[in-house]
């Protein structure tokens, strides 16, 4: 009994002498002089690598690496943009194409240095492809070695790329859509030896920020603002940044995210549950988000959908794929995936961005109109007025929260989606050649109709949560689903094509361009797998058809900002929507949140500079509109 | 056997106990059978509602009621420790006692197979387990995996009784009377080691019902089946612990804290009728 | 003595042999994850940018060949002998190319800090109060203790530890919910540094403990029971000996031999981490090192960190069995 009484004593004594000495959450720097921000990336395993240009080496890269120290031409913004859409940054102005795309020519801008102070040139510009091309393994050695010919720097603020053929998209390698090819210092890479295995530790940058300090557990970094903040391409233009230091952290589960901003410990809350920020939103007085009201989250212009395999036999008529969508209740799905909080597409875009007026919303009048064959009848499958529904069983539960304007609606919940029509659903797998027995489909032999439905572990549990409302729905339908669990389905599922059918995304676009290469260029029936070969980049629903390929090759003839591109967009639209493909459900809504005890001036739907999410690259416009709070 | 049981149901207070604690929980598990809904749909009932008259352990936010929910968790949850722990006791009994008795090179032979088994570090020989049978990853196949990783450690505790009681006077007299080997260990070593088979059941019970919520909060398990720990894998995806529902995380933990005690009770209370001492110790009292 | 030395060397000779059948099992374990460590890092690049297909075949081919995968999976195994002979345990493929020494060297301290200490004092807590419950069993207090040892076990861990989290780190906020030190905190020895890293293992270590001591709890609870049957132990109490006496150089020295085996293999086990401990607390260790590595199809960091834990395992369990004969003087060599 004296050991415990002993041990019990020490104990006590240690807790309370600790938190008497408590330090704060961070040593050394005020509070109010940083910006902190979680890093979702998890505990970086290399916490020591900066050397972005070489992949897979557990290195972090949203650890404020590629948002606050690199740089390259062209940023283009999921939402308006500080000075529009596209802001041309290393870059003086857009690219500039000979007239067959075989030639690109960049202008540079003048003035820019890098952190350690030595001119930033037309050199770097050179030796980053270079010698990214004489080092097959880099990240991006592979589209360089494709794509250029030669490239030559014929003044220190040119330089011209020859093309090995002809590419009106080349400036999207550039291009900073989350991020983009950066920029290397030449004077710091010739002299290593192999840059396969240089660490760039400390990493010499063209941002604003230097680092300052990091965790070598890697568990968080600190970014400095340079004196010479002056001489970075940014803020040369929009001023000087009002943040002096930001953290990126990594703080684990959501729960713990949501305490330690409610704690005031954490600034910008990456991602969260959908039940965590409303309890957020509910408790605390100094946290918002993008939505003054609901959803909240910031809609990312990435399209959460049902992947059909449609290699497999079961999902190559359409027919059977209108039906499976015919079944889906989209209003059970989005409450049991975002609680409600879903902004829901019923067409091959994500609705975001620039997408609602170019695409949504002139399409709602085809959308409408269209019919499709059930065998039996005509059937006009589309219902307008989901949206509306989906805010009007809200508004009981949240009141003012929920947008009522039609048009606020429209942005912030989605305009309408596909029937839950059964019956429709049951004659179109009539058509297909299946027939029900004891309330189950079957088809010709007897043999059940299954469906196995990938779902993503917990890593994205909203989408694991639609996955498992889709399959409830399918089941209610009679289709023998079920659901497979499988850690990062893109590269374990997808990607191998050993799946049926999953909840991922096959769409992504820029979001402040209505331009749909991103994404749509990789879809050209010739890059489809064999079956049991591994599906390249983005085109997981292994599909081809003529018309597509059609679309695509009239996409490359013209240039990134041709009129013709959105009618070519409309085009695409309209093609996915008769063959459903795959089944689109929603905008992939970030729940970012923020706290404004510190720091005020965060971007939202009423002030869109740029996307809160900040593991994009393009966050880091913020640091030139966040004010410190008093 | 019957007979013994309702003895100590008659004159052990603590065994009694358990026994009704563990009726009770059997009742309840059984119930699921009777469930209205099936318990892999969501949103059957209105989400979120708190313990009342209407949902008596309250729904959680998929939607479901947590009585019938808990009903199925608590079953399948039980049934797999227990298979699990019968399992794993079988080879560990068998292959520690053999070892211990025999000596030499059987002994030898054994504790290599034992020492190879503890030293196979289990955590991520389950997970990788969980990767490469996840398509048909079925209750029995993740029950003979977690046995077989969960004999080693007592097989070792049981052979190194069974060592000492190999020296020991009364095994020599039981040998020169030519006792068989099989009656030795049944009949003379076989009530020296129960105590800690029994104490081991509750530990290897509450270790591998302790690493299926591990696997199941991580994701690596079959999430439609409702356990302890897909149910709690559930509330997580909904931050049930800083949201305010707090009943879908307390009455899983509740169950299986019953799950427990119940056993718990059960193995002291056999202990003391195994082990004479202690009813002596208790007249005395 | 001479015997002894002989019972050594084969016990000896049998770690060896438990080294080998062990690592060569999960050697061959770890190679038939379906994770393709290829597939993970062109994902990675590729989720951030528009390539086209043909480029993402070429980087498939170009990282293969540096990630030196190719080779049979026999000669594989007998170059990873090779490499462990000369204590290399590889590069790591998901933090290529850093070696898995270097990663598991900066995580081994943390864990082996964090759960040497909470097991010492779970196991230390856990035998004496159930080795008092077992010997005097109508005490009150330790009927408390025991039902609360009992109570605290079976709580799912992950939401014990998280109950502490919220209760310490948000309703009453006075300790570190994150990590093992405060951001941007000087990692050089001094004593603020100490101070730092103990007041953030306090809530990791005491979540550890609360769980921890039931098993200890219960186990030592039973051995005492039963030995209080003994008649040495009988005769000595019917001898008047002190009763105090009695429990400490007759009972518990006995009944501490199964405990201190489980100890040395619970000590010998630490090195693959907690990886719900680590996850919750965030707090550095081998144990999200390890999870990281599976999910990354990272075999080599896997198989570093099953060497590790290996190695403990076998040691612990190889000293135990030697200073056994030493301890406990029934136990006859041979």
């Amino acid at each position: 009994m004296r050991t415990m009484r002993l041990f019990a004593l020490a104990l006590g004594a240690m807790l309370v002498s600790a938190s008497a000495l408590a330090d704060d959450f961070l040593a050394g720097i005020p509070r109010k002089d940083v910006l902190i921000v979680e890093n979702p990336e998890g505990t970086i395993k290399n916490p020591s690598w900066f050397n972005v240009w070489v992949p897979g080496t557990g290195g972090g890269w949203s650890t404020g690496l590629h948002q606050l120290a690199m740089d390259t031409f062209w940023y283009i913004d999921p939402e308006k943009g500080l000075d529009g859409a596209i802001d041309s940054s290393l870059a003086s102005g857009p690219p500039e194409y000979n007239s067959d795309f075989t030639q690109m020519t960049v202008k540079l801008r003048d003035g820019i240095k890098w952190s350690d102070g030595v001119d930033f040139t037309a050199d770097d510009v050179v030796f980053t492809v270079q010698e990214q091309i004489q080092h097959p393994g880099m990240t991006w050695s592979a589209p360089f070695a494709a794509n250029v010919d030669t490239v030559t720097a014929t003044d220190p603020h040119t330089v011209v790329f020859k093309l090995k053929a002809a590419n009106s998209r080349f400036h999207a390698i550039f291009s900073v859509r989350w991020f983009g090819a950066w920029i290397m210092p030449k004077h710091i890479f010739e002299k290593v030896a192999d840059p396969l295995k240089f660490d760039f530790n400390p990493p010499v940058g063209l941002g604003a920020y230097k680092l300052h300090s990091f965790d070598p557990n890697g568990n968080w970094y600190i970014w400095e603002l340079r004196d010479d903040w002056k001489n970075s391409s940014m803020s040369m233009r929009f001023g000087q940044p009002k943040v002096k230091y930001v953290a990126y952290v990594y703080l684990g589960p959501p729960e713990k995210r949501s305490i330690e901003q409610a704690n005031h410990n954490l600034d910008i809350i990456h991602d969260n549950t959908p039940e965590g920020i409303l309890n957020l939103m509910k408790t605390s007085k100094s946290e918002h988000s993008w939505f003054e009201g609901f959803p909240y989250a910031h809609p990312d212009p990435t399209l959460p959908m049902v992947i059909f395999n449609d290699q497999n036999p079961k999902f190559q008529d359409p027919a059977v794929r209108w039906a499976l969508t015919l079944m889906i209740d989209i209003k059970q799905v989005a409450m049991a995936s975002y609680r409600g909080a879903a902004t829901i597409s019923a067409i091959a875009s994500p609705p975001t961005g620039i997408a609602n007026d170019v695409y949504e919303k002139p399409m709602q009048g085809w959308l409408k109109a269209f019919e499709i064959d059930t065998g039996k009848r005509k059937f006009k499958p589309y219902d307008p007025n989901v949206g509306k529904e989906i805010a009007d069983s809200l508004r009981p539960s949240l009141g003012d929260a929920i947008p009522s304007a039609p048009d606020a609606i429209a942005k912030a919940i989605g305009y309408g989606w596909w029937k839950h029509d059964v019956k429709a659903a049951g004659e179109l797998m009539e058509k297909a050649g299946y027939h029900k027995q004891d309330g189950k489909w079957v088809d010709k032999d007897g043999k059940p109709f299954t469906v196995e439905l990938t779902v993503e572990d917990n890593a994205r549990s909203v989408m694991t949560r639609a996955g498992s409302m889709i399959v409830q729905n399918w089941k209610a339908a009679g289709v023998d689903a079920k659901t497979v669990v499988v850690q990062n389905p893109f590269v374990n599922a997808f990607r191998p094509g050993t799946f049926e059918a999953g909840i991922g995304w096959s769409i992504e676009t820029w979001g402040g361009h209505p331009d749909l290469s991103f994404f749509l260029l990789s879809w050209e029936s010739q890059f489809v797998a064999k079956a049991g070969e591994p599906q390249p980049e983005r085109n997981w629903q292994r599909w081809q058809n003529p018309e597509l390929d059609q679309i695509i090759e009239a996409v490359k003839k013209i240039g990134f900002d041709d009129p013709k591109g959105t009618e070519l967009g409309i085009q695409f639209m309209k093609l996915m929507v008769r063959e459903m493909p795959i089944i689109p459900l929603m905008s992939y809504n970030v729940e970012t949140s923020m706290d404004d005890t510190y720091w005020t001036g965060y971007p939202s739907i009423k002030n869109p500079y740029t996307n809160p999410v900040p593991n994009w690259a393009n966050s880091r416009y913020m640091m030139e509109r966040i004010q410190p709070k008093s | 056997m019957w007979s013994v049981a309702r003895d100590l149901f008659r004159y052990n207070r603590g065994f009694a106990a358990g026994a009704c604690i563990l009726a009770v929980l059997i009742v309840y598990a059984l119930l699921s059978l009777l469930s209205p809904y099936d318990p892999a749909d969501a949103f059957v009932v209105p989400p979120d509602i708190p313990p009342g008259a209407d949902f008596w352990l309250g729904t959680n936010s998929r939607g479901q009621d947590m009585f019938w929910i808990l009903s199925v968790a608590l079953r399948n949850t039980m049934l797999f420790g227990l298979a699990v722990a019968i399992v794993s006791r079988a080879v560990a009994l068998t292959v520690g006692m053999m070892a211990g008795y025999f000596g030499g090179w059987v002994d030898r032979a054994l504790t290599m197979l034992i020492d190879t088994f503890i030293a196979i570090p289990m955590f991520p020989v389950l997970v990788l387990f969980y990767f490469m049978i996840k398509d048909n990853l079925s209750w029995a196949s993740l029950v003979l995996v977690m046995a077989l990783l969960g004999w080693a450690y007592d097989a070792r505790l049981i052979r190194s009784i069974a060592l000492s009681l190999r020296t020991r006077e009364f095994t020599r007299h039981a040998q020169f009377a030519g006792m068989g080997t099989r009656d030795i260990l049944f009949e003379e070593h076989l009530p020296y080691v129960l105590p800690v088979l029994f104490s081991t059941t509750m530990n290897n019970m509450i270790w591998s019902i302790g690493l299926e919520i591990t696997l199941a909060v991580l994701g690596f398990s079959d999430i439609d089946t409702p356990t302890i720990g897909t149910t709690i894998y559930w509330a997580n995806q909904h931050s049930a612990m800083t949201t305010g529902t707090w009943w879908w995380i307390l009455f899983p933990v509740a169950a299986v804290l019953l799950v427990f005690i119940g056993l718990f009770l059960l193995s002291v209370g056999m202990n003391e009728y195994i082990d004479p001492r202690s009813r002596l110790d208790r007249l005395r009292a | 003595m001479r015997a002894y030395l002989i019972f050594v060397l084969r016990r000896f000779v049998q770690f060896l042999a438990v080294l080998f059948l062990a690592i060569t099992a999960v050697f061959f374990i770890t190679h038939l994850t379906p994770n393709d460590p290829v597939e993970q890092t062109l994902a990675r690049i590729n989720s951030g940018m528009a390539n086209s297909p043909e480029v993402v075949a070429e980087m498939r081919r170009t990282l293969t060949e540096l990630y030196g995968l190719q080779g049979s999976l026999w000669e594989q195994y007998v170059e990873y002998w090779q490499r462990m002979a000369r204590g290399d345990l590889g590069p790591s493929l998901s933090a290529f190319p850093a070696p898995v020494t270097s990663l598991v060297a900066r995580a081994a301290p943390w864990t082996a800090g964090l759960l040497v200490t909470s097991t010492v004092i779970a196991w230390t807590l856990g035998n004496l109060l159930g080795g008092l419950a077992g010997y005097y069993r109508q005490n009150r207090l330790l009927k408390a203790a025991e039902i609360a040892a009992m109570g605290l076990q079976p709580i799912p861990y992950y939401v014990l530890a998280f109950v502490l989290l919220i209760l310490f780190g948000y309703v009453w906020p006075i300790l570190p919910i994150t990590g093992a030190y405060v951001m941007n905190r000087d990692l050089s020895f001094s004593l603020s540094l100490v101070l730092d890293v103990l007041r953030h293992s306090i809530l990791p270590a005491v979540s550890l403990i609360l769980v921890g001591i039931g098993g200890w709890f219960i186990g030592m609870r039973a051995l005492v029971s039963n030995l209080v049957t003994e008649d040495y132990v009988l005769y000595a109490e019917l001898g008047g000996v002190d009763r105090g006496r009695i429990l400490r150089s007759y009972v518990m020295r006995n009944a501490l031999m199964p405990q201190i085996t489980g100890l040395a293999m619970n000590l010998g086990a630490i090195f693959s981490g907690t990886v719900i401990t680590e996850e919750v607390y965030g707090y550095p260790g081998m144990g999200k090192l390890l999870v990281d590595g599976v999910n990354s199809g990272d075999y080599s960091l896997v198989l570093g960190v099953a060497v590790m834990s290996i190695l403990g395992v076998a040691a612990a369990v190889f000293l135990v069995d030697i200073l056994y004969p030493l301890l406990d003087p029934r136990v006859r060599l041979g």
